[in-house]
């Protein structure tokens, strides 16, 4: 585990559709150590300490050798509104690679589940994964979705879902996801099939039971309030299914689904 | 005057503890210290206060635990921790290995659980004071009920300062009317020194879901917003009592902690800050050096400004 604070500058920062942006950022010892799954802690402001006071917690879309970074945002509050109006040139704070990855396993076929912007994450597993894999991906519209192109050319089993059937087909991704494994039970991948999926907390948890139902692992890729993403403050707790605590930051944000407490409030 | 080869002496004598210099990590922002260890140099650093520990294991509040705040951080963690026999058999041991002063924070929802607190952390090879805290906003029982009323922070007091031989720092709250009714309360009851502020009491609402943006409902606030409270409550303190103040709230800058010396605090905690950028307190330490080597400062008792009498 290396993690470095530096002051990386924006390459790029492009709006890709309404309210989603792709930042590009010079880190290259932050690029070099990522792992799929795992985040950084932005600061939103450059290097501002005040207002916004806490850092941003976004998840490595990319990480390449030449020691450029990317991150998938979406706008949803002020810290991300601020964020996109940062220009090429700036200097942000980022402190990173942070907490654990998907942690890939040796011969497995993943599908990836991802709803909206929790695509993020599995891009960059997409891109680094060796074997075989399918992708699941929902969102409420086509807008959502501007990452989607990058998995054309990763995987031939892409399965989209939109709300509006703006892409793909109508619905959320449960359908396709069933679908995908009754398929895939009945062919040389069952046995190997493991789930890794980040999107929204209803999302993840249609997924978990899914994968209770089929006998599958699941590995999700938790969110949850940061103050520092380091372990710290022990802001970031998520309730486990035998009771207590976990911490988002330092135990996930991939833990297996079935830690976690679904039923719990968030 | 020439400059001094050696230059500024940082070092201070806190209630009988030797500080390398007067920097601090405060409780609750730098975890048991060795989480974060790769991301600060904790050798550099006067000193750690860890996490607030309890005699037994407390799992915290239910989530949302964190909101910021304009130039804050409200939160409720609820004191997780776990728990002080795991803290000397797990952390500790990595914790001796660096070069700096361990303070325990301690916390307890009765006077005898302080009292037991104490009397066990004595018997502890590694911890070089107590720090009790007795303002946590964030518990139902104990907690702030004791920092709030002086004869129960003065029970406190009495009991951690009769269970252990180390010096006793008492952590005070700002969420009382009178600092200085306490703070002398608790020096009367043979505190070794005092260290404010807490967080202040506050809560925020998510309008969009229209609920309290805590679990908790309410939370403690720090950050930069809370400095100025802070430094005038150090400020009353510092001239009313004789033993020494730590001072803590929204340290974030150089500038920030000198204004807390300034007003006469011995020492100071960095919080918030280290949680924004982890080596916020190691920055803060070579500011006041360099500060006092351009104002030609020998010794950081030479800090504090005069009071109109
Ligand atoms: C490990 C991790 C990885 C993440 N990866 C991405 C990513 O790749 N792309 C992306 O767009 N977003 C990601 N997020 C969420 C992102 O951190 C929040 O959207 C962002 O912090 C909101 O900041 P804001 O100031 O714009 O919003 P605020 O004004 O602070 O809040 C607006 C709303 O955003 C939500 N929110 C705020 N903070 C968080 C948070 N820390 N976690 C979850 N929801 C939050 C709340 O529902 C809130 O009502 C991730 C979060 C975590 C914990
Ligand atoms: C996340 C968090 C956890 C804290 N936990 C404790 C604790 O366990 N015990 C304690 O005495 N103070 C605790 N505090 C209070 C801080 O030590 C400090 O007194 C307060 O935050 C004000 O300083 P700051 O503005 O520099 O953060 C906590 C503060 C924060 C932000
Ligand atoms: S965000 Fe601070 S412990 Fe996880």
């Amino acid at each position: 585990m290396s993690r470095f604070d530096v002051d990386a500058r924006i390459l790029r920062n492009e709006g890709l559709a309404r309210n989603i942006f792709r930042l590009t950022l010079s880190a290259p010892e932050i690029a070099k150590n990522a792992r799929p799954g795992q985040f950084c802690m932005i600061s939103v402001d450059g290097k501002s300490r005040f207002d916004p006071l806490l850092r941003r917690p976004l998840s490595i879309f990319d990480a390449r050798k030449d020691g450029e970074i990317e991150f998938l945002y979406s706008i949803v509050g002020r810290g991300t509104d601020i964020l996109s109006q940062k220009k090429e040139g700036d200097l942000m704070g980022i402190l990173g690679p942070l907490g654990k990855g998907f942690g890939m396993g040796q011969c497995e076929h993943p599908i990836l589940v991802g709803g909206g912007i929790g695509a993020a994450p599995l891009h960059f597993l997409a891109k680094r994964l060796k074997t075989a894999f399918s992708v699941v991906i929902g969102a409420k519209t086509r807008d959502e979705l501007p990452g989607i192109s990058a998995f054309k050319s990763l995987t031939t089993r892409l399965l989209i879902a939109t709300e509006d059937e703006s892409i793909g087909c109508k619905g959320v991704v449960t359908a396709p996801l069933e679908e995908e494994l009754v398929a895939l039970t009945k062919s040389d991948a069952a046995g190997y099939l493991i789930i890794y999926t980040c999107g929204p907390w209803p999302m993840m948890r249609a997924v978990h039971h899914i994968c209770v139902k089929y006998g599958v692992r699941c590995r999700v890729s938790l969110e949850a309030r940061m103050a520092c993403g380091i372990g710290a403050c022990l802001g970031c707790a998520v309730k486990k299914a035998d009771g207590g605590y976990l911490h988002v930051c330092k135990d996930g944000p991939v833990v297996d689904s079935a830690e976690i407490d679904w039923e719990a409030e968030v | 005057m020439a400059k001094t080869s050696h230059g500024p002496d940082l070092h201070v004598d806190l209630a009988g503890l030797r500080l390398k210099n007067p920097v601090l990590l405060a409780s609750g922002t730098c975890g048991y210290g060795v989480e974060i260890s790769d991301l600060v140099d904790l050798n550099m650093l006067g000193g750690i206060v860890v996490k607030g520990l309890s005699l037994t294991p407390r799992p915290g509040n239910p989530p949302p635990r964190i909101v910021e705040t304009p130039c804050g951080v409200l939160n409720s963690i609820g004191l997780e921790n776990i728990g002080i026999d795991a803290f000397a058999r797990d952390k500790l041991p990595l914790l001796k290995g660096f070069n700096t002063k361990v303070i325990a924070n301690i916390f307890g929802e009765t006077v005898d659980e302080y009292a037991a607190l104490a009397r066990k952390i004595d018997r502890i090879d590694g911890i070089s004071a107590i720090e009790v805290n007795i303002s946590c906003p964030n518990v139902k029982a104990g907690g702030a009920a004791f920092g709030a009323n002086p004869e129960a922070a003065a029970a406190v007091t009495r009991a951690v300062r009769a269970g252990t031989g180390l010096p006793v720092i008492v952590k005070l709250s700002p969420n009382v009317t009178d600092i200085v009714e306490i703070a002398t309360a608790v020096e009367a009851a043979g505190a070794d020194a005092v260290s404010l502020i807490n967080t202040l009491l506050g809560m925020s609402i998510d309008v969009k879901k229209r609920r309290p943006a805590l679990k908790n409902v309410f939370g403690g606030l720090s950050g930069p917003a809370i400095k100025p409270v802070a430094l005038r409550m150090v400020w009353q303190a510092a001239g009313t009592l004789k033993i020494p103040v730590i001072g803590i709230g929204g340290i974030t800058t150089p500038e920030d902690a000198i204004e807390f010396l300034m007003a006469g605090a011995v020492a100071i905690e960095v919080g918030a800050a280290t949680l924004v950028r982890p080596a916020a307190a190691i920055e803060v330490i070579s500011g006041i050096k360099d500060y006092m080597e351009a104002n030609r400062l020998q010794n950081t008792a030479e800090l504090p400004i005069p009071r109109a009498s």
